[in-house]
């Protein structure tokens, strides 16, 4: 892939080799702006490099977050997301924002997973809901008592 | 009499019905060699499968049981995988599609751990209502070895009499009931402002204390497809307490062959190992405890000479009267949060529904409320929608929360027609694959039309429920009963009231197959009531020869 | 019970009698059923019962096998059965038994009977436990097994020289500078509850060293740890109310939590001590001379925080159906993170305890870590039962680990939650699987004897040979 890029573009290879080394990061970035949650950096790493094994352009769509996130001065993503324009840039940034969620990039019988424990999806009724096959508490610890719905847990 | 290939009593099956028969017939000093099908897993192995499986496979109870080659089952991971093992026919194949586990420990591994009891009147449907059949005895004979089942499995239930069902007990519960969650007690007081009670359920599953060495249920929410810790019962944990009492366990050992003698006794059952070499075992009896589906098939596949219809099978009724509780699924949106996923997956149910003097005309049906964590459905479901940030949190806690499943099961009357045949095509080891045939009949559907439905939306109303999705289609509720069906008159039956095969003094073949109907409630418990029945009639058997 | 009036009262006439300060005055003693319930008390302090009673046995009827380094030791029955029982003791005899450890026949009790702890009961005390024993508790009459020691433990001759050299024969004095519950938990602590018999390491005659008292000993499959006062290496970080809590239930929250004998101990001894007697012992414990492990940077309690490997290994082993070689972290993910969470923090409710701020991974010895894991943990007291199943794959057990797999386990364990650095091997998981260390001793001690024997024939021979040379004529 890295022969590839640097013959066909003409950059040379020393910013390349730093523009693919810097991926990861650039990932771990547009996700944290996507997603304002702790995201689990071992897991970010995997899907950035699977995100980016399935889709060549997958890097290019992260550098072009980036840069739109920045123009708009974002912090959060409803900050940016609006201007994020239809098409591959959108469908990329729902694809990470999918990934960190539910734990996979395809949701299909024999997908890779990432994530369960880890998976956010779990957490906004972490407060309440056991994540299954984990214990909610000691012998008979649990009752019909519930948090209001509004008050949504910090992770 | 034990040697290499040998043994007083030869079980075929180590789910929970060879488990407990294994056992009491060591307590009874006979020697006792077991063949299962399938591998011995650890736990750990099948826990992390478990957690190793994308969303779309989490509700795919088989899906961390890969089975080996030589011993399959049904993989539903896709609907042609999905119909690949087993061939089913007729208006309603769709509900034969039963989930089990050809593993040591049987499907135990991943059932509900619900124990129900028949009621009196589930047993004389004849001439209570002039449908289906009589049991051949009555609930007070049963009795007794209800109670021994529950104890030997660890049963935690009600002791008010008021919740308890049916309230016709020689002795307590093992343990006291488990606690609700918040959708369960939401669901309990709904139903009673409709004069319904929602009863706890019983269950094979550790309350408060550790009953039997195992630990206590501390709410994993994962009883199907596995319990993490053995709070519930599943005849896994048997298997170390068999060995020790000197049974022998043959894993990964394929019967295909039940051999008579000349007197139509049981002479031996042969078997495949995973190299498709056929070995031969020899015995005084033999227990097919294969399952409802398995263990016709093996009889099926065991004609010869003598039994031009199969082993067992003079009545022409092996794999006939194919049962299960048919069910519906009722999904609601709700304007007020239920919540899920705090407690064991199910514990409680609504089984009054399931008696009347309607059942002249249609079935009885219970209804449960569906416990398990609906945050996985939450989160796919919001993140489709394709929202981001505050709103996409916002909307799976919402989803999570205010949604519900409540199901629907059927009791189903034994039919002839719903018939297990053997099933032109071949399994990897050259063994036919088991052919099913299912209509759920008019008994059903006229229930379901006439009855459950418009309950389940009364009991959706009073929930507050903003939007109710009721199926129309039929599934299966693993529940595999009537294969092997039991009854005084050997025309008509397959085994007598012990389970014993009236072709063959020697062959026993109890379990769900065994039963006469089918009830709404789940059949585990009367399956291995009726297992602690036939117990008794070997050691008594063997005891005169 | 103990008036605090009465014994301050008591410490003022110490000279009197030694044994009126931590009870009542002998005259007191006259009311027979409350000295039978004062007797019953002192016997739980003393937790006669923990080898006294077999396993789903008759109260006191003995027949309990310890297994010691030195082989397998039954507990007799010391039920008022005439027959089978004490029932025949005088009070004297019963005192002798208890603080000198010499039964009425003359024959020494193994000291696996801890009458070297016991041996500072008063009087007063002696006279009550003598009251319950005799009145108090049910006849059995039924003779437990022998105790049949390898040669030459064998020989109970042995134990008299061995009681010359380690035995304390003074009777207990408390210290006119300290408080009363102080003096009352050195009582307690030294006597009846005979903490230093685990805690204080033996030497090769298996005494307990001098100079090193609570500084940690083996107990068969456990070790029961360092609780002196040193910041690092033992308790000095807990507070009085911690300790009290911990004697009470079993659990110190964030630190420590009871298994094995200590767990039996708090079930069926400590949590039916009164609150004062608690902090008395409290009290004392925690002024026990330090000593330090030049290894302990830091306590055993303060290792560890919630990680765990789970961005690593989570969809990396996919969904099989054979054993597929698991790694330590994946063992663990399995096995221990149902119920000890996903990141190691425990249940929320405190109920399953966290893995990090656990003194059984900071540890810088990881033989509780193993024994944890093999035989779990069962200690029913008022605030419930505390129940962790085993893995050793006995018939009840939920999982069957081999030696090596729990090794793997156990140093993925202490990698993360624990003390950097400590391994678990399978040769020390097999160690404590079969019970523990045995001790040398016993083949040492043949040996010797056997190497006694050699010398007293050769030298016969010599003397002989010497004595016919001589006796033969000159030719």
């Amino acid at each position: 892939m890295l022969g590839g890029f640097a013959a066909a573009t003409n950059i040379p290879a020393l910013a390349v080799e730093a523009s693919i080394a810097a991926f990861p990061s650039q990932f771990m970035e547009i996700s944290s702006l996507l997603i304002p949650h702790q995201l689990d950096r071992d897991v970010g790493l995997r899907l950035a490099a699977a995100l980016s094994m399935k889709d060549p352009e997958f890097a290019a769509h992260v550098a072009n977050l980036l840069d739109i996130a920045r123009q708009k001065h974002a912090t959060i993503v409803e900050e940016f997301f609006p201007d994020v324009p239809d098409g591959p840039l959108k469908d990329a940034a729902r694809l990470i924002i999918s990934a960190w969620y539910l734990g996979v990039i395809v949701d299909a019988p024999d997908a890779e997973v990432f994530a369960y424990e880890l998976a956010l999806m779990y957490q906004p009724t972490i407060d309440v809901m056991t994540v299954p096959s984990y214990a909610i508490a000691g012998p008979n610890g649990w009752g019909s008592a519930a948090p209001p719905l509004e008050r949504m847990p910090k992770f | 009499m034990a040697s290499e290939d040998s043994a007083d009593v030869i079980v075929v099956g180590t789910g929970v019905v060879g488990c407990l028969i294994a056992e009491q017939m060591l307590d009874a000093g006979l020697s006792v060699l077991m063949l299962e099908a399938g591998p011995r897993v650890d736990r750990w192995r099948i826990v992390e499968n478990f957690r190793n499986l994308p969303p779309t496979l989490r509700l795919h109870f088989d899906a961390p049981y890969p089975p080996k080659a030589w011993a399959p089952h049904l993989e539903s991971y896709t609907d042609a995988a999905g119909a690949e093992y087993l061939q089913l026919e007729g208006p309603n194949a769709r509900a034969y599609r039963q989930g089990y586990v050809r593993y040591a420990g049987g499907a135990t591994w991943h059932w509900a751990g619900i124990c129900w009891r028949l009621t009196p009147q589930d047993m004389r449907l004849k001439s209570l209502y002039g449908v289906a059949r009589d049991w051949d005895f009555d609930y007070n004979t049963l009795e007794p070895y209800y109670t021994r089942a529950e104890y030997a499995m660890g049963v935690c239930g009600p002791s008010d009499p008021a919740l308890q069902w049916p309230p016709i007990r020689s002795k307590p519960y093992p343990m006291g009931p488990l606690p609700f969650g918040p959708g369960e007690q939401r669901f309990t007081d709904a139903a009673a402002r409709l004069g319904l009670k929602n009863v706890p359920a019983a269950q094979a599953r550790n309350s408060r204390i550790a009953y039997d060495g195992r630990p206590p249920c501390c709410g994993n929410n994962n009883c199907i497809p596995v319990c993490p810790i053995a709070a519930k019962y599943d005849a896994a944990t048997a298997l170390p307490k068999i060995e020790a009492k000197g049974g022998r366990i043959r894993a990964n050992a394929v019967a295909y062959r039940v051999e008579t003698a000349q007197k139509n006794t049981i002479e031996a059952v042969h078997y495949f190992d995973p190299d498709k070499h056929s070995h031969r075992v020899t015995g005084k009896i033999f227990v097919l405890a294969c399952n409802g589906i398995e263990t016709p098939k093996l009889l099926l596949l065991s004609k010869d000479e003598r039994n031009k219809n199969g082993v067992a099978n003079s009545s022409d009724q092996v794999g006939r009267n194919m049962m299960d509780q048919p069910k519906l699924v009722a999904e609601l949106t709700l304007a007020e949060p239920m919540w899920t996923g705090v407690g064991p997956v199910q514990g409680s149910s609504i089984m009054q529904t399931s008696q009347g003097d309607f059942r002249n005309r249609h079935g009885g049906a219970l209804f449960r409320f569906n416990n398990m964590a609906r945050s996985t459905f939450g989160g796919i479901a919001a993140v489709r929608k394709g929202l981001v940030g505050k709103a996409l949190d916002t909307e799976i806690r919402r989803l999570a929360a205010c949604t519900a499943e409540i199901a629907i099961e059927h009791e189903l009357l034994p039919d002839p027609n719903n018939r297990l045949t053997l099933s032109e095509q071949k399994d990897w080891l050259g063994i036919n694959k088991p052919n099913i045939y299912y209509d759920v009949g008019d008994y059903v559907r006229r229930s379901a039309k006439e009855f459950s439905t418009p309950l389940v939306r009364k009991l959706a109303a009073e929930l507050g429920a903003t939007d109710i999705r009721v199926s129309t289609e039929f599934t299966n509720s693993d529940h595999i009963m009537g294969g092997t069906i039991m009854g005084a008159d050997s025309s008509a039956s397959v085994v007598d009231l012990d389970c014993r095969a009236h072709d063959h003094p020697n062959l026993f073949l109890p379990g769900g197959g065994a039963m006469t109907t089918s009830g709404c409630g789940n059949s585990t418990l009367t399956m291995t009531a009726l297992a602690l029945k036939a117990a008794d009639a070997i050691a008594g058997q063997m005891k005169r020869s | 019970m103990l008036n605090p009036a009465s014994s301050l009262v008591c410490c003022f006439l110490v000279a009197v009698a030694g044994s009126t300060w931590a009870a009542a005055s002998p005259a007191d003693a006259g009311d027979s059923s409350e000295l039978i319930k004062r007797g019953e008390y002192l016997a739980t302090a003393a937790d006669c019962g923990a080898c006294h009673t077999a396993a789903g046995g008759k109260p006191y009827a003995g027949g309990l096998a310890i297994s010691s380094p030195v082989g397998t030791i039954y507990s007799t029955n010391i039920t008022p059965s005439a027959a089978s029982g004490i029932g025949r003791y005088s009070e004297e005899q019963f005192a002798r038994a208890v603080r000198r450890g010499i039964r009425p026949d003359g024959a020494n009790l193994y000291p696996a009977m801890p009458y070297t702890s016991y041996s500072i009961f008063t009087d007063a005390d002696v006279q009550a436990l003598y009251s319950y024993f005799m009145k108090g508790v049910a006849p059995v009459d039924a003779p437990g097994p022998r105790t049949d020691l390898p040669f030459p433990m064998n020989i109970r001759l042995s134990m008299m020289a061995w009681n010359l050299l380690f035995l304390n024969k003074k009777p207990f004095e408390p210290d006119p500078r300290e408080s009363q519950a102080w003096n009352r938990g050195r009582y307690l602590v030294q006597g009846a509850a005979h903490c230093s018999t685990c805690h204080t390491p033996r030497g090769f005659l298996m005494e307990e060293q001098t100079g090193q008292t609570f500084a940690g000993g083996q107990v068969g499959a456990w070790y029961a740890p360092n609780i002196t006062s040193d910041v690092n290496s033992g308790i000095g970080s807990w507070s009085q109310d911690e300790l009290v809590q911990y004697l009470r239930t079993g659990d110190a929250r964030g630190k420590a939590q009871a298994a094995g004998s200590m767990g039996e101990a708090v079930e069926h001894s400590f949590q039916y001590l009164s609150d004062a007697d608690l902090n008395a012992m409290a009290t004392y414990v925690r002024t026990v001379p330090a000593i330090h492990d030049p290894s302990d940077r830091s306590s055993r309690f303060a290792f560890g925080k919630a990680s765990s490997d789970l961005g690593l290994l989570r969809g990396k082993y996919g969904i099989r159906n054979d054993d597929g070689d698991p790694t330590g972290a994946e063992l663990f993910q399995a096995n221990c993170a149902s119920c000890h969470s996903a990141l190691g923090q425990g249940s929320k409710d405190g109920y399953y305890p966290s893995l990090f701020s656990n003194s059984a991974l900071g540890s810088n010895n990881p033989n509780n870590l193993i024994a944890t894991i093999l035989n779990g943990v069962d200690r029913t007291t008022s605030k419930g039962q505390a129940y962790m199943p085993g893995f050793a794959g006995g018939p009840n057990d939920l999982a069957a680990l081999a030696d090596q797999k729990i090794a793997l386990l156990g140093t993925y364990l202490l990698e993360r939650y624990g003390r950097p650095g400590v391994v678990v091997g399978a040769e020390q998981v097999a160690d404590v699987r079969r019970g523990g260390p045995s001790s040398s001793l016993v083949a040492l001690a043949r040996v010797g004897v056997a190497a006694a024997t050699i010398a007293v024939f050769l030298i016969a021979f010599v003397v002989a040979a010497r004595v016919k040379r001589r006796n033969k004529p000159i030719t």
